[in-house]
């Protein structure tokens, strides 16, 4: 197949494009992969695409460059395609709205992913006919606007089906949405295996690493740590990232007096080599889409204490077995959970050894072959169902393809004998 | 954890963009990248990846003999300034790998890494995935040795380089208090004895003022942080006594605008040795241990404040300030 993801930005560091790219790459093991960047804002991208993954790009941002596209007058006026309820909006333009149609309307992929509300407007209202329509949704319907909501409901009817990285989003996508004829399912974001060997459990440090922002609620991390240390001043906590709450957090560390035990460390990359060097991962969020950071930490054979936010947290970890969950905002339950674990070396090792198994299944290959099973069905529905013509063209393509793929295989093991 | 791209830092200005005239394609120039392990014995090796996802560089383009990983030593000349590790396939898995051991004096500074192949010039190395778990407790510290620490990191124009340190006798700075108008600070004395008259001396800056003693003692509690290892009984029999603690009172360090550098003196004959904080996996100290200003009046009325902080170099110092009338009154 050949597939074709459209992204925002593949030259930032979110979490979107993280993922996107250990799915690209896992799909470029058996199929034709490209990321298609709206915007390209700088020379190179952050992280590596991957081997195989094709990177383009649609508009280009970077100033000194003569196919700088930001001081096209079509660039100043609004988008109108682009959905004026994505918060992404104002970076958007009819210029952003006619590229993006151009690559959608010509494109020769077997399947288009969009991966935000406002590219898969695009990709379900722009994309030739032919083509398996996928939207993917990386955060969660129940963060998203009531006006986002009812435009999604209107649009996404044109999509083939939307995918959702928890299975409590995909039931809200069935039931508060109802697309008719969209298959809605859930598949989780993908982490690579580290290439560091994981933790043994003997680092006395808490580890925690995302954005310094609001809704990671390191505030009460940071409160409840102060209980740790009470008990235990031999450990400590290292707070990975940078954010608007950084100042703030600085100011309740110096206030509790826990500038010994508790180190904002600023961003780190690759983080794997930090989360290593700890033996307890912390995630007091109040909210996470997904939980990548849990999963990370879990690859790298930490027992997460995590609070049972919305949506993601309580999908990947196993209560007791594999890590901790506890009430969202509980002080005092996180500072239990992580001194649990701090007091049971025999626990902490056990569940460190249960998270590395667990993980496994967040593998990109792992992940990529649920998506490659869907993406075919999709397929062969098209061309099962569409309109005959059109059916025929699309099946006998892909169809050609598979001989031609078939047809080296025969060739090889005939060479073989 | 997506590896981090390969492609060039964009404040090297050695490479010239990639034209993409005529095709929006991401054309990338790749440079090789080295992997870092620290170990509990204290050395370092480097495993280079001549490219991004060359899992094949067993199979990879010949490599010279003489090729190796070259640590030049920032703003230095001079044969102590550059050291060669050659290169040689890992018999594990094939990939080059260079050593640094434990017992290779490297001077004190910041060791820009490159890699050469035969005649070509130098590369810079871009920094891999370090392992450096080794560095975190800094629990087997021989301290009878110089003490010789080499922490990898990243520039600031995302190139490798070591960061070494090479003391002794050393004074290692630990959890510090900054309240009741004084610093409270515990730390470690290596390579040398803590006698009855040890003092902890802050020295000005300038010449302005004179230095400020205070007493240190033998400091027998049992670590409160996370970062020190349990002191080893019995390993250290020369220097048995070497876990100390201080109060340094604000008061004496006022009045005036002053930078104040910390040491700790052994004994009254003995030389004083600068406070620092090295024996960790934390580079550069100055960013992540931060520590609160205190409010200090001087004798005159004059409100001051004063704030330990660790210099680029991670020694321990404190500056005072002068508050203004508009900073005290914003109070």
């Amino acid at each position: 197949m050949h597939i074709s993801f459209l992204i925002f930005s593949a030259y930032g560091m979110g979490g979107t494009v993280r993922t996107t790219f250990n799915l690209a790459q896992a799909l470029a093991e058996q199929h034709d992969v490209e990321v298609v960047s709206a915007f390209r804002f700088r020379d190179r991208p952050f992280f590596e695409p991957g081997d195989g993954v094709r990177l383009t790009s649609l508009v280009d941002m970077r100033r000194h460059r003569p196919t700088y596209d930001g001081a096209d007058p079509e660039h100043a006026r609004p988008a109108r395609v682009f959905p004026a309820a994505d918060g992404q909006y104002a970076q958007h333009s009819a210029l952003t709205d006619r590229r993006i149609g151009e690559y959608l309307s010509s494109t020769e992929a077997d399947v288009v992913i969009g991966t935000r509300p406002g590219l898969n407007v695009h990709v379900a209202r722009q994309t030739r006919r032919g083509p398996v329509r996928v939207g993917q949704e990386h955060l969660t319907l129940a963060t998203h606007s009531a006006r986002l909501k009812r435009l999604l409901r209107r649009t996404y009817p044109r999509l083939d089906a939307v995918t959702t990285v928890t299975e409590a989003d995909a039931r809200d996508y069935r039931s508060s949405l109802r697309l008719p004829g969209v298959h809605v399912e859930s598949l989780p974001n993908s982490v690579p295996a580290p290439e560091v060997t994981p933790a043994d459990g003997s680092g006395k440090w808490v580890v925690a690493a995302g954005r310094l922002a609001p809704a990671k609620r390191y505030d009460v991390l940071v409160r409840a740590f102060a209980e740790v240390v009470r008990e235990r001043p031999d450990w400590g906590l290292r707070i990975y990232g940078h954010g608007r709450e950084e100042n703030k957090l600085r100011k309740l560390i110096d206030e509790l007096g826990l500038y010994n035990h508790v180190l904002l460390m600023g961003s780190a990359n690759p983080i794997e080599t930090e989360w290593v060097k700890g033996s307890i991962c912390a995630v007091t969020s109040s909210l996470e889409s997904f939980g990548m950071t849990i999963v990370e930490a879990m690859r790298c054979g930490l027992p997460v204490v995590a609070t049972d936010c919305p949506h993601g947290p309580g999908e990947i970890i196993r209560d007791g077995e594999d890590g901790l969950l506890v009430p969202t905002g509980d002080v005092n339950a996180i500072s239990g959970a992580l001194l649990r674990l701090i007091n049971d070396e025999g626990l902490r090792t056990r569940m460190g050894q249960a998270a590395l198994s667990a993980s496994a299944r967040f593998d990109p290959a792992r992940v990529a072959a649920r998506y490659e099973d869907l993406l075919t069905s999709l397929v062969n529905r098209r061309a099962g169902t569409l309109h005959r013509a059109r059916g025929t063209l699309l099946g006998g393509a892909y169809a050609a393809r598979e001989t031609v793929r078939l047809g080296v295989k025969h060739a090889l093991e005939g060479a073989r004998t | 954890m997506t590896r981090h791209s390969c492609a060039t830092p964009p404040d090297d200005a050695v490479v010239a963009a990639p034209p993409d005239a005529g095709s929006p394609a991401v054309r990338r120039v790749h440079r090789p990248r080295a992997d870092c392990t620290t170990d509990s014995a204290g050395g370092l090796t480097f495993r280079v990846r001549l490219c991004e996802g060359a899992d094949e560089e067993a199979g990879a383009p010949e490599v010279p003999e003489s090729a190796a990983v070259l640590l030049r030593l920032r703003h230095q000349h001079g044969p102590d300034a550059s050291l060669r590790l050659p290169l040689a396939r890992a018999a594990a898995d094939g990939r080059l790998q260079a050593s640094l051991p434990s017992t290779t004096r490297l001077r004190e500074g910041r060791w820009d890494a490159y890699l050469t192949l035969g005649d070509e010039e130098p590369q810079r190395l871009l920094p891999g995935v370090h392992d450096l778990r080794s560095l975190v407790g800094s629990a087997s510290v021989d301290t009878q040795a110089w003490l010789g620490v080499r922490i990898p990191y990243t520039t600031k124009y995302g190139n490798l380089a070591v960061r070494t340190w090479l003391r002794r006798p050393h004074a290692e700075a630990g959890a510090l208090r900054v309240a009741d108008d004084a610093i409270t600070l515990q730390g470690r004395l290596y390579g040398a004895r803590l006698s009855a008259t040890a003092c902890l001396e802050a020295h000005p800056r300038d010449a302005a003022a004179s230095s400020v003693r205070v007493p240190v003692r033998p400091d027998s509690e049992e670590r409160s942080e996370p970062q020190a290892a349990a002191p080893e009984h019995g390993t250290d029999t020369g220097h048995s006594v070497r876990d100390f603690a201080a109060e340094l009172p604000l008061g004496s360090l006022l009045p005036g605008h002053r930078v104040w550098d910390l040491w700790l003196r052994p004994a009254e004959d003995e030389e004083p040795v600068r406070l620092g904080r090295i024996l960790d996996d934390i580079p550069d100290k100055k960013r992540v241990f931060k520590y609160p200003s205190q409010r200090v009046t001087s004798r005159d009325g004059a409100a001051h404040s004063a704030r330990p902080y660790y210099t680029i170099n991670n020694n321990l110092s404190v500056q005072v300030s002068v508050e203004t009338l508009a900073e005290a009154e914003a109070e």
